[in-house]
């Protein structure tokens, strides 16, 4: 490795230098200093990644309630069984997979779209992409209650602007109160948020296809739409895949922002896979049983992820 | 195929003139060469009669029709890029059919699958047409840049250095079949080149170009024996035109104002049997040739010796001047 010949030269310069130093590091072999390097950090992984997820596996198979003392038996995969018959956690997975695809196709239609617009450097292209990407530079805590207020019935600026466009009575619907209304109400703020996020990555996309490609086209005879379907789109195919990938993990353990805006109500219409794990374990208090269920979703997000990077790969080759 | 003109050209990159006033008219059928040193204006030239830069100044002319205002796609031109510009994403074969399968020209597959076998073949890239664009060497890249520009046929070619990287051998085989190709299609043709053995076997008349403008104009055989200035007989000829102060040859009759004596190393001729001033400095052995190196008080000058020579390192040589070319202070030809 290339850090050990940088470790050796210093160790030669020391030696022509002060002694003390030279004498300690002299005591360690280029192994042993690499070790030293790499130790705190494997060890703070290991403490707070690997072992957490160890024992979650272990929980998972037990009845163990964090609010109880006693006995903690081993159960076997009961906790699994329950799991995947439990008719709430499909409901949740439903509302999880509502809010996931909902959100990854809006943002990366309109994300895209803000991208093209951008890269066309309009006058004043600078100032309206740093307006875009104000959003998602707020905490998630700051936008989910301002968003309680714009959905507000009575004083929210969002259903005055909906009556206002449509004519519809501004206190006849409540966003985050109809069973119809709330899913969409919380897609429409993680669009909000977080479309900016996809327009920044496919505007590297869009930035990285050399300008003599297109006059090559045009030079051929492209048209705009075609040189947008065989140039622009396949070229920026591997970062739109890259958002979506991003914005997908990020989206099926969305917690925060749902939590603070419907806390997963009206009834459970909202109630998306994190705030079900949230709710078995620390207000059902099942915890052997939440753990299996993090284990069932871990495994989900990873596999999903392990494909979906396949499939990535692949398009980059092409 | 049609006439292609720049009338008074300029165009400019904030202050710097990338070309000036530049006039040219490539011919119905000619093969004109652009000749140049780095940052000459060759490539903005191409590049302003495919329309891909806008004139400041000046007009160009397709088949007489002014054009510069027009779109390049409405140009009918065929560009071969200095970068190659092939679409990374797509096959070989789909990026020699790109041209052909724009809506606007409605060439059958079955034909632009013969024009490309044809051309593939000739560039020797017709084992390669199933790659990605991206998984070739640069000549193969070079060679699918020329062969799409090929399957076409425009109103004239742009080539932008489209052999420069292959290797001796596959550049002469090259440099064959294109000059061919042009001369069956008739096709009107702007090509440039470092490469003089290109400039002088390929074209019909060499542009040379001098800071963004055009210096001369003519036949190879003009731009090679009648310079208009020490910069244009500097282009051509490998060892360069010895290029020597006047006063190193007293004796020799000259135009008053001639400052420079231009000599190729042709026309350079050693007199082995007379003691001269020119004393031998170093012979390169080139295989078939050797150049010798002579140093004349103070000046370098190369010749070429034939293989019989017995000259050695440290003999002194007279030597007679041919066709000698005289320049004056600016480098201008005098002529006497
Ligand atoms: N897009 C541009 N913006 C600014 N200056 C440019 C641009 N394109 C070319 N130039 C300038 O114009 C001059 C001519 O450039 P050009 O590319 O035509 O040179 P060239 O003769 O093709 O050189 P080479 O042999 O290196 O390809 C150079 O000084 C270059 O810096
Ligand atoms: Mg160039």
């Amino acid at each position: 490795m290339n850090e050990h010949s940088g470790t050796i030269s210093i160790a030669d310069k020391a030696a022509a230098t002060p002694r003390p130093v030279a004498v300690r590091v002299r005591g360690l072999s280029d192994k042993g200093i690499a070790w030293l390097f790499v130790g705190p950090t494997i060890v703070l992984l290991l403490a707070i990644n690997i072992f957490p997820l160890i024992w979650t596996i272990y929980l998972s198979f037990t009845n163990y309630a964090a609010n109880r003392s006693g006995e903690v038996k081993n159960v076997g995969t009961r906790n699994y069984e329950r799991i995947l018959n439990d008719a709430d956690i499909w409901a949740a997975m439903q509302a999880t997979a509502h809010f996931v695809i909902w959100t990854i196709a809006i943002e990366t239609v309109l994300g895209f779209a803000l991208a093209y617009l951008i890269d066309k450097k309009f006058r004043g292209h600078g100032f309206w992409t740093t307006l875009l990407l104000l959003p998602m530079m707020l905490s998630p805590a700051v936008v989910g209650n301002f968003w309680k207020f714009l959905y507000e019935p009575q004083i929210g600026l969002f259903n005055y602007a909906i009556s206002y466009l449509t004519g519809i009575d501004r206190t006849s619907f409540q966003m985050l109160g109809e069973v119809s209304l709330a899913p969409w109400a919380i897609v429409i703020v993680d669009v909000w948020m977080w479309t900016p996020y996809v327009m920044l990555i496919c505007l590297a996309g869009l930035r990285s296809i050399p300008d003599y490609i297109y006059e090559a086209a045009e030079v051929d005879r492209a048209s705009p739409w075609r040189q947008f379907v065989s140039i622009t789109l396949p070229m920026s195919m591997p970062f739109i895949m890259l958002a979506v990938l991003f914005r997908g993990i990020e989206n099926f353990k969305m917690f925060d922002l749902i939590n603070l805006l419907t806390s997963g109500g009206p009834g459970s219409t909202t109630e998306v896979a994190s705030i079900t794990l949230k709710r078995a374990a620390f207000e059902s208090w099942r915890t052997g049983y939440s753990s299996a269920f993090a284990i069932i979703l871990f495994v989900a997000v990873f596999g999903l992820a392990n494909i979906y990077v396949k499939a990535l790969n692949k398009v980059k080759q092409r | 195929m049609a006439e292609v003109a720049l009338i008074n050209a300029t165009k400019r990159f904030g202050d710097v003139a990338a070309i000036g006033d530049v006039s040219l008219t490539v011919a119905d059928g000619e093969f004109v060469v652009l000749l140049g040193p780095t940052g000459a204006g060759k490539t903005t030239t191409l590049r302003v009669i495919a329309g891909l830069e806008t004139l400041d100044e000046g007009a160009v002319r397709i088949g007489g029709r002014e054009v510069s205002k027009e779109a390049p796609a409405l140009r009918d031109v065929a560009f071969v890029f200095q970068q190659y510009s092939l679409y990374p994403h797509l096959s070989v074969y789909d990026n020699m059919a790109f041209p052909l399968r724009s809506p606007t020209r409605r060439v059958p597959e079955d034909e632009i699958r013969r024009s490309i076998t044809e051309i593939a073949r000739m560039l020797h890239i017709d084992h390669k047409l199933q790659n990605k664009a991206t998984r070739l060497s640069g000549g193969e890249m070079q060679r699918v840049a020329i062969g799409r520009a090929l399957v076409r046929h425009p109103s004239i070619y742009l080539m932008d250095e489209p052999l420069s990287s292959l290797d001796a051998k596959l550049r002469q085989e090259l440099r064959l079949e294109l000059k061919r190709i042009q001369r069956d299609l008739g096709a009107t043709m702007l090509y440039v080149t470092h490469d003089q053995v290109e400039a002088m076997t390929m074209a019909s008349r060499i542009g040379v170009l001098k800071q963004g403008k055009l210096v001369q104009l003519g036949t190879p055989r003009e731009i090679y024996e009648d310079p208009a200035e020490t910069y244009v007989a500097t282009r051509l000829g490998q060892p360069r035109i010895n290029l020597m102060p006047r006063r190193l040859f007293p004796s020799l009759p000259t135009p008053s104002s001639a400052e420079t004596i231009g000599v190729r190393t042709e026309h350079l001729k050693i007199d082995r049997h007379h003691q001269g001033a020119a004393r031998v400095a170093r012979i390169e052995h080139l295989g078939d040739q050797r150049y010798l190196h002579l140093s004349l008080e103070d000046h370098s000058i190369v010749t070429l010796a034939g293989h019989d020579t017995d000259l050695d390192v440290g003999d002194s040589v007279a030597l007679q001047l041919e066709r000698p070319l005289f320049f004056d202070r600016d480098g201008m030809r005098v002529r006497p």
